[in-house]
């Protein structure tokens, strides 16, 4: 566990000395917050749509865009770079499992660029929030475990299909597949709630809408205590079924590494 | 004039092999900006027919606006994306000391040899697709008037994207390193333009009119299409000065790029 503790410090310390990036991040968070202030005031004001209010969809940007940046990686172009350049023999002599060192190191690199950007976000939003809307304690546990699980899975997915860079020369492509599926199975642009049936039912067949949307559910107090045990046994199975594959594609991509000089 | 031509098609056809080298990776690529940027156009959908209505726009019509950003966005960077994201690179290392000796002038040289980046061809099907849907479920009637002033102002937001693409990059000539201000100003701010502008506060409208002109890149010419209102209090011309608009702001960055040109100390290398 040390040896993880380790790259997590180190990759957030090269983060850190980017201080003029971090000032532009809090800048791009506040504007984009912004519009989506605007914006659903707006779309609010018309009164369609009565199951859901400003607060809910306040609440539901910050959740979101929180745990985006916090899992925002790009594992397919790491070890796309890493085998051109050769580094990739390196990684995998070092006595850690390549799969905790990329998590160490996603998670150094945004937790201080998150927590920055989303602060400012907080405290404007404050103005918006009343207390009342808080959830209750077992609501706030329930969300705690299901954001947790979300955020794996972010990582699960996204290091599945980074894996896939063994086998591909090239693969830059990779994260438009990502971001295309998860925005629309995921809800992480609008919320599920409003879809069409179809893909209402579409999106519980895949692991996306258990990332940000499930948790944000259970924050918001949409999903009942008593129903909350379907989404977090849905992404535990994800979570475990996704792990046994990465496992099976890791010792098969192992075994068909090419390393270009080194 | 004849010489520029030649030496455009030359280096296009060098851009089109390097792109046709690695052919399975191209075209995985373009059906994965299909996904990603038809995710977006999605959810805007959704989220405004949810409601009806945004601004006075209903689904379809707003997505006209995204449409035009992204199609006027495929056009201008296909020529100016490899030189904007490339040039910060091309300092550090110097190599574009190299392009101050070639016989002609170094922005040319930069913008040919960075080559037309084949790959938005992506970007322009899917928007030329989202813009024929959309207009085709308004019962949108096209005339020669109509579809003229479209090309026109398609033309126009592309010498806007260019423009913002060239002055970003004029950063590079006064700091190497990353550059977020440009990517602030590109990225953030046009974020804004995929909804009506008149849902934004009053200094927004102004901003996006007056001083980053991005709003004549899709919501002004909309606006004139389909027949929306602009912002109160604004000139009526407004909505047909896209071309103009674009010119303008295009010839500005060249200026401003020359004006970055001269104040370029080498890095040495």
């Amino acid at each position: 566990m040390k040896k993880y503790w380790i790259v997590f410090k180190k990759s957030l310390k090269s983060e850190l000395t980017y201080r003029s990036a971090v000032l532009w991040g809090l800048l791009s968070a506040v504007l984009g917050f912004l519009i989506q202030v605007f914006l659903w005031q707006t779309l609010l004001e018309t009164g369609v749509r009565d199951d859901t209010s400003f607060p809910d969809m306040l609440l539901y940007v910050l959740i979101n865009s929180f745990m985006l940046q916090l899992t925002r990686t790009n594992v397919a172009g790491m070890i796309e770079n890493a085998m051109i350049d050769g580094t990739i023999s390196m990684e995998l002599l070092r006595p850690i499992s390549y799969k905790g060192y990329m998590l160490a190191q996603t998670l150094g690199k945004n937790i201080y660029g998150s927590l920055t950007a989303t602060a400012p976000v907080l405290l404007l939003s404050l103005f918006f929030l009343s207390d009342a809307l808080l959830p209750d304690a077992i609501h706030i546990v329930l969300f705690i475990l299901s954001a947790f699980l979300g955020i794996c899975l972010m990582f699960e997915v996204t290091y599945l299909a980074g894996l896939l860079a063994f086998w591909l020369q090239r693969c830059w492509f990779i994260r438009f597949y990502l971001y295309g599926l998860r925005n629309i199975f995921g809800g992480t642009m609008v919320p599920i709630w409003f879809y069409p049936e179809l893909l209402k039912t579409l999106s519980y067949c895949l692991p996306f809408r258990y990332m940000t949307f499930e948790p944000i559910n259970l924050f918001l107090m949409k999903t009942s205590v008593e129903q909350a045990w379907v989404s977090l046994l849905a992404a535990s199975l994800w979570l475990i079924g996704l792990c046994l594959v990465d496992r099976l594609v890791w010792q098969a991509a192992t075994k068909k590494l090419t390393v270009n000089g080194g | 004039m004849k010489d520029f031509w030649r030496l455009f098609t030359s280096f296009f056809r060098v851009a089109l092999r390097r792109e046709m080298a690695y052919r399975g990776t191209f075209f995985a690529g373009i059906v994965g900006q299909w996904l990603s940027y038809g995710a977006t156009f999605f959810g805007i959908y959704i989220m405004v027919s949810s409601f009806h209505i945004l601004g006075g726009w209903n689904g379809s019509e707003v997505l006209m606006l995204y449409g035009l950003s992204v199609m006027s966005y495929a056009i201008g960077a296909s020529f100016f994306y490899n030189f904007s994201s490339g040039l910060a690179g091309r300092i550090r290392s110097g190599e574009f000391d190299a392009s101050l000796t070639k016989p002609i002038h170094p922005f040319l040289h930069e913008v040919f040899s960075a080559g037309y980046n084949i790959g938005y061809i992506s970007h322009f099907t899917v928007s030329l697709v989202i813009m024929a849907i959309s207009l085709a479920s308004i019962s949108f009637q096209p005339t020669v008037q109509s579809i003229f002033f479209l090309f026109s102002a398609v033309l126009g937001a592309a010498l806007i994207q260019g423009a913002a693409l060239i002055a970003s990059s004029t950063m590079s000539f006064f700091s190497v390193g990353s550059n977020p201000i440009a990517d602030f100003l590109l990225w953030d701010v046009k974020e804004f333009t995929n909804y009506p502008i008149t849902v934004f506060p009053k200094g927004i409208q102004f901003v996006l009119t007056f001083i980053l002109p991005f709003a004549f890149m899709n919501f002004y010419p909309a606006s004139a299409l389909l027949g929306k209102a602009i912002p109160k209090g604004y000139p009526g011309i407004l909505p047909y000065l896209s071309p103009v608009v674009g010119a303008l702001a295009f010839a500005l960055s060249i200026l401003l790029w020359n004006w970055g040109l001269k104040h370029y100390k080498s890095t040495g290398s």
